[in-house]
């Protein structure tokens, strides 16, 4: 602090108490991904106020302006190599519809079944490698007294790494707390599970790039549907390896959830960790006919959950606006994604983060799985609540492995339906017609990726992008306030969450891993009494 | 040769005091033999180099693993090698003390970690992302532009190895507002003359990252470079249009025009975009995720992500209107390709 470091120092005035409250330094601190920082003010041992910044821009949308439209789904898949190719989708699905497409049913077949593999991918590597650490002491597994061989092993690795001194990267970690799970039975099968979630989300990928060509980022998705021809070696190839998914799935990963959440995690459940502002979107997604009649994923808002009558209302993708009142962007009045601009300004006062803030009918909304299942009304979901969890952290982690499950059997379907599909004359997987660009024309594609509501907005003028626009789903969370002051979803859902040691503050890293953020994120603790600036990281 | 027999010819005290640091004898033998062949050695001899070079460095070597405007896909293209397990060259075989999506928690100690790292130098440096030149503010990394970091920390390193098209040639944020500058380029402006190893495509293939990583780690210094300044063994002059089953199609003129036509299934891309004729690499022999396919074998394009071009020039993507595809069309119009024999 107060070095060369303090580069890019921000000075903001934190409303807090009633009062303007004094002026903070803050010292710029990202170490891992340096795209999303969390500021976090503590009272009383509990977060009092909260702040999300995302601090890397690339200009993808800008660059885009002038191009052939069909490069869209290409380049925009590189928003992200994480959760890569649901841009590759949401583009495709906007241009669909500027240029007149109709996807036939086997190319939705084929675009369903690759992204049912990024699904299962990226919920098990998000539960197993982000998150579990969160919520196990890996140490404890030096007691274990057990004789299975398979765990001595786990054991032998992990005390073994101790031994020769050297574990980087695994250590540093936080100490682990009240809510920690410290039997070394239980710990020691969670962390073979981490270990062998490795290799089955690996597999995931392989078992996508069947039809995907190779990971991260797919290359058969195209506008009109996918440009794979599939045979029937490769319905059974994707069968097979769906056969594994689908093993672990049900007898690891939804076991391993619902263990922990309902034994040693149900006080952080019943806490209603991680909350926030209780308003849901979901855009519904994942055909199971051909007339699109019934989603696996239905749409829906839910305004203010109210957990004893759950009201669902329809989407209107019309209601969505973006304020930048704090973004580094051109000062503009909230507008619709269609006539959103990306034009940067560095210098902008009071912007803290590069993440605009996308509203529903004026509202700071959460999308992803926890959304999804609120909406669908899943009847698991709904168990927990009925059984006094409040959704936060812990149901938000419990709906992601219940709807991997659904993607896990909706993939079967879709493959049978793919080898119906690919008997007929005529089988198609594009729309050829449709395949140049037209004159002028403007469509919207939806999606709901793994993290949440995803839409992609174009514009068509002399067959060239006019105008592009995406809101992807870690805006929607991690967006900062608004024009009227309204927190984002990350920063709502950590006000009330218990931080006793500011040096400690497990149960902010939890909430925040919890939505699964696409880039790691920084955090910071303030102690508004001593002004003290603690910094901490989230991998 | 079996994993078993392997074993049995490798000094036992040596694959003892492997296990004894935690790596798993089956992984260690398995991970030798993806490189093999790209040191020119039998798998065995190679088995051997490996296991001295290990012995002799009394700690596993140092990594750090910087990221500046990328997508995270590189990383993830790392993880996603199970031949040898992504988690065993990550906690067994190297040292990673600095990785933004890998290392545990606690920022001030990375911090600690890294800058104690970068005093002790020797390390190699491993880069994800390009630099943004039109502001430093485009992406700041612990509050310090992203460019200044890589500037220190590729100062003291022993080895800098540009990963993935963003960091190698500028790949798609140089199209951008930020104008991103590959990793040479930045050094090269801070007056840092060191050479940088670039090892491109979007996303890197996990083979060429891994073997590079490997043929460092043996051998100590970087492998022979080509002309862009990628490992000869796996770019160079391995043209992947000469490798490409629909090769004949594009000398006998059928180019695909709808993917709904069984009959069109292995003709040649062209017309829809391919770049394919002016790309340097060896994907059409190596293939991707574990061999089950690649950009070609699923109908899509290659986009030539592996060379300086992509991706301002090869836009737009799915016509045969760009400046490469013209070049390529031209080429064929002389007769400048090999002909398949």
């Amino acid at each position: 602090m107060g070095d060369e470091r303090s580069l890019f120092v921000q000075e903001r005035h934190i409303k807090g108490g009633g009062k303007m409250a004094k002026k903070i330094t803050i010292d710029p601190v990202t170490r891992i991904e340096g795209h999303l920082k969390i500021v976090v003010e503590v009272e009383n041992g509990k977060v009092k106020d909260a702040w999300s910044s995302g601090t890397m821009a690339r200009g993808f949308e800008a660059m885009l302006i002038g191009k052939d439209p069909r490069d869209a789904s290409f380049v925009t898949s590189r928003f992200c190599g994480v959760c890569y190719s649901v841009h590759q989708l949401a583009s495709a699905r906007a241009l669909d519809e500027a240029f007149g497409a109709k996807v036939p049913w086997g190319g939705n077949l084929i675009r369903n079944l690759v992204m049912g593999a990024e699904y299962v991918y990226d919920h098990l590597i998000h539960f197993y490698q982000l998150s579990a650490l969160d919520y196990i002491d890996v140490m404890a597994i030096a007691n274990y007294s057990g004789m299975d061989k398979d765990l001595l092993a786990v054991k032998d690795k992990i005390v073994g790494l101790v031994k020769t001194k050297d574990t980087y990267p695994l250590t540093p970690r936080y100490e682990p707390d009240e809510f920690t799970v410290k039997d070394p039975d239980m710990v020691i099968m969670a962390v073979k599970h981490y270990i062998d979630a490795l290799k089955i989300h690996a597999e995931a990928r392989n078992m996508g790039a069947i039809w995907g060509g190779r990971t991260p980022h797919y290359q058969n998705i195209v506008v009109g549907g996918v440009t794979s021809y599939p045979d029937i070696n490769q319905v059974t190839r994707f069968r097979t390896m769906l056969d594994e998914q689908a093993k672990f799935v049900n007898e690891v990963y939804i076991p391993d959830v619902l263990s922990f959440g309902t034994g040693p995690l149900w006080p952080l459940a019943e806490m209603g960790l991680g909350g926030g502002h209780y308003n849901y979107l979901s855009y519904g997604d994942f055909q199971k006919d051909p007339a699109g009649k019934e989603l696996i994923f239905p749409a829906g808002v839910i305004m203010g959950l109210n957990p004893a009558g759950i009201k669902v209302d329809p989407v209107d993708t019309k209601k969505i606006t973006e304020s930048v009142k704090y973004s580094w962007y051109r000062e503009n009045k909230p507008v619709h994604p269609y006539n959103g601009e990306q034009v940067f300004n560095l210098d902008k006062k009071d912007a803290y983060t590069f993440v605009k803030a996308p509203r529903y009918d004026r509202k700071a909304m959460e999308v992803g799985p926890l959304a999804r299942m609120l909406v669908a009304k899943h009847p698991d979901v709904l168990g927990l609540v009925g059984k006094g969890a409040r959704p936060g952290a812990v149901v938000r982690h419990a709906a992601r492995a219940i709807e991997t499950k659904l993607i896990v059997d909706a993939c079967y379907d879709w493959l049978d339906h793919l080898l119906t599909e690919m008997t007929k004359p005529g089988f198609k997987i594009h729309d050829t017609e449709h395949w140049d660009p037209p004159e002028s024309g403007m469509g919207a594609g939806f999606h709901e990726a793994p993290r949440g509501a995803l839409g992609h907005w174009i514009k068509i003028k002399n067959k060239k992008i006019d105008n592009y626009q995406a809101v992807v789903p870690s805006t929607w969370n991690a967006s900062p306030r608004d024009e009227k002051e309204v927190r984002g979803q990350y920063e709502e859902s950590l006000i009330g969450a218990p931080v006793p040691d500011p040096d400690n503050p497990i149960n902010v890293v939890r909430v925040i891993r919890s939505f699964d953020p696409c880039l790691a994120c920084a955090i910071h603790i303030i102690d508004p009494h001593t002004n003290e600036i603690k910094k901490f990281l989230i991998e | 040769m079996s994993t078993r027999q392997k074993e049995n010819f490798v000094d036992k005290k040596f694959l003892e005091a492997v296990k004894s640091r935690g790596i798993n004898r089956r992984d260690f033998l398995k991970y030798c033999a993806v490189t093999a062949t790209v040191l020119g050695l039998s798998e065995l001899e190679f088995t051997k180099k490996v296991a001295q070079a290990i012995d002799a460095a009394s700690k596993k070597p140092p990594v750090m693993w910087i990221e500046g405007q990328a997508c995270a896909g590189c990383t993830v293209s790392l993880t996603q090698n199970l031949n040898p397990p992504a988690a065993s060259i990550i906690l067994d075989q190297i040292s990673i003390r600095y990785h933004h999506t890998v290392m545990a928690s606690a920022g001030d100690i990375a911090e600690r970690v890294y800058h104690d790292t970068v005093k002790q130098g020797g390390y190699m440096l491993l880069v994800e992302g390009a630099v943004p030149s039109a502001d430093d503010r485009f992406c700041i990394e612990g509050g310090i532009p992203f460019r200044k970091r890589l500037e220190e920390s590729a100062k003291n390193a022993a080895v800098i190895i540009a990963v993935g098209a963003c960091s190698t040639y500028g790949g798609i944020p140089r199209a951008t507002p930020s104008k991103g500058i590959p990793v040479s380029e930045a050094l090269k402006r801070a007056g840092i003359n060191k050479t940088v190893v670039n090892i491109s495509t979007c996303p890197v293939h996990p083979d060429h990252l891994i073997g590079t990583i490997l043929y460092v780690l043996v051998t100590g210094k970087a492998p022979e470079l080509d002309v862009k300044g990628r490992p000869a063994m796996y770019f160079g002059d391995k043209l992947m249009h000469d490798n490409c089953r629909r090769r004949a199609h594009f000398d006998v003129g059928e180019f695909l025009k709808d993917w709904n036509d069984p009959k069109q299934k292995d003709w040649c891309l062209f017309e829809k975009g391919c770049k394919g004729p002016v790309s340097y690499i060896d994907c059409a022999i190596r293939r991707w995720n574990d061999g089950i396919s690649f950009c070609l074998d699923c109908g899509g394009l290659c986009q030539a992500c592996g060379e300086p071009n992509f991706y301002d020039k090869v836009t737009p993507l799915y016509t045969a209107e760009s400046e490469t595809s013209k070049k390529i069309w031209a080429m064929r119009e002389a007769c400048l390709f090999k002909k398949d024999t």
